[in-house]
């Protein structure tokens, strides 16, 4: 279970000279929880949303509040506790995929591979195996040796899936992974999101501003207006207005 | 000159000998020198890009300075420091005996020095082009910072550190002025190929200064070609 609760003032709060600046502004404050299964985060593009989700990995510091998965505490302001990225365990599927460009897809994904913890770590072919596993869960094996830049948008999303499940996470964290990719792709890959969740069992929090994909996806919908949470329940219970 | 045909011979063979060596004694201060401003350029950029620490701007204008200081200046300065009475020179030969000026040493510390801004330039540029996402995605499968500055960011920048790696041994190559005042101008130990060629055109040696300028020419060209070479053909798909 991943229970969130943070504050944290975006943008300056001035009521400055400048317009968009000041639109821009606003305080997070939020709290949430999300068990298994899929948990959407929903909301406009400046709801506050994605800044939840890297507060949650650790790229954004929150203010103040507290953050814990489990037994774990990433972060605590009371305590002064704040985990480092590196020791979150958190599988994070970017929106712009954020593949490596010098590593062929395998690569990608072996990099990813947490060395083991007794044994001082896998062997390259080991590492290899894994690889290959990962991608055939995604069903792209056959772009193994492919570079990034050779990948479609689709393919690049499930190597980048392939690659933040390979880093055996407790959570797996995606900001929008729809939005760079064409309508066709988006509906199969959000059915193989669905499916890699059910079959690993890993909680996903998935971020978007599309109803069709919180509908399609979501077994749990967390709505944010303005940072703040403004409904949550199934996605049958909350009504949800279609973002931009 | 004289009608004895021994003399211009003796006077012939000795020229080919001091380019010779002026040729070999170059290259080797010149391929170490590059070596330590890899090592330590790399270094240096890594913490003036990615480190937010007070005195940052000071450590980079300490390490440009030579670029734009006089050479002879940058040369005086480490005089003042590595000289058998300098600073830390002075501390070194009280406990060993032992100076560094006037060796070979002192030409590849004058060489580095003066070309380490050119690698430290590149290498920083370089390393704060890569986006800060690369970076972000490594930490979050569990690198380290050090770990994903060698495997990620490093290979990512890879361009314009070897550009950097390129200029440095130009610039080493080249390198006159502070090698003359640390190292002085002793042939066969400390005279490196420009200052070889500032004796002979002084000297009125035209053909040596001739030959020694053309071969400098040539290592540099060639240096030019083979960076192109190198870095044309592959694309980094950023």
């Amino acid at each position: 279970m991943l229970r969130v609760s943070i504050r944290k003032q975006i943008g300056t709060s001035r009521s400055g000279n400048n317009e968009r600046e000041s639109r821009q502004a606003f305080r997070l404050d939020v709290e949430f929880m999300a068990a298994s299964g899929v948990t959407i985060l929903f909301g406009h593009s400046g709801s506050g949303k994605t800044t939840c989700l890297r507060a949650v990995a650790g790229i954004v510091t929150p203010d103040e509040g507290r953050i814990s998965l489990d037994d774990r505490l990433y972060f605590d302001s009371a305590s002064g506790v704040n985990l480092p990225i590196q020791q979150r365990r958190v599988g994070f599927v970017f929106q712009d995929y954020v593949l490596f460009p010098h590593l062929t897809a395998e690569q990608n994904v072996a990099y990813g591979i947490r060395a083991g913890e007794n044994s001082g770590g896998l062997s390259k072919a080991a590492k290899r195996e894994r690889a290959r596993e990962l991608l055939a869960l995604l069903g792209i094996e056959y772009a193994a040796r492919q570079y990034p830049r050779e990948l479609s948008g689709g393919e690049s999303q499930r190597v980048a899936l392939a690659r933040a499940l390979a880093s055996d996470p407790a959570i797996v964290l995606l900001d929008e992974p729809l939005s760079a990719v064409d309508a066709k792709t988006r509906a199969r890959l959000l059915a193989e999101i669905r499916a890699t969740q059910q079959r690993t069992d890993i909680p996903f929090l998935y971020v978007t501003h599309n109803v069709a994909e919180v509908v399609e996806i979501g077994d749990h919908v967390i709505v944010l207006d303005e940072g703040r949470v403004i409904s949550q329940g199934s996605p049958r219970e909350v009504t949800l207005v279609q973002g931009e | 000159m004289g009608g004895a045909p021994w003399k211009s011979a003796v006077l012939r063979a000795f020229g080919a000998y001091m380019i010779w060596s002026a040729f070999k004694l170059s290259l080797l201060v010149t391929f170490v020198a590059t070596c330590f401003v890899v090592l330590l350029g790399t270094a240096f950029a890594f913490v003036l890009a990615k480190r937010k620490f007070r005195g940052r701007e000071l450590l980079d204008a300490v390490v440009t300075l030579p670029l734009v200081l006089p050479p002879t200046v940058t040369g005086y300065y480490l005089i003042v420091l590595l000289g058998r009475r300098g600073l830390i020179g002075s501390y070194v030969y009280e406990r060993t005996g032992w100076s560094v000026t006037f060796t070979w040493w002192a030409a590849v510390i004058a060489a580095a020095v003066m070309a380490l801004p050119l690698m430290v330039k590149s290498a920083r540029a370089a390393i704060e082009s890569v986006s800060p996402q690369f970076e972000i995605a490594s930490y979050t499968l569990g690198k380290s910072e050090l770990e994903t500055f060698f495997r990620i960011t490093l290979p990512l920048a890879s361009r314009g550190v070897f550009a950097g790696v390129v200029l440095s041994f130009a610039r080493a190559l080249g390198e006159f002025g502070a090698t003359l005042m640390l190292a002085g101008n002793i042939p066969g130990k400390t005279q490196t190929m420009p200052l070889a060629i500032y004796e002979a055109v002084v000297a009125g040696e035209d053909r040596q200064a001739q030959i020694l300028a053309l071969v400098l020419t040539a290592v540099s060209v060639t240096a030019i070609y083979l960076t192109n070479k190198l870095t044309g053909g592959r694309t980094q798909g950023m």
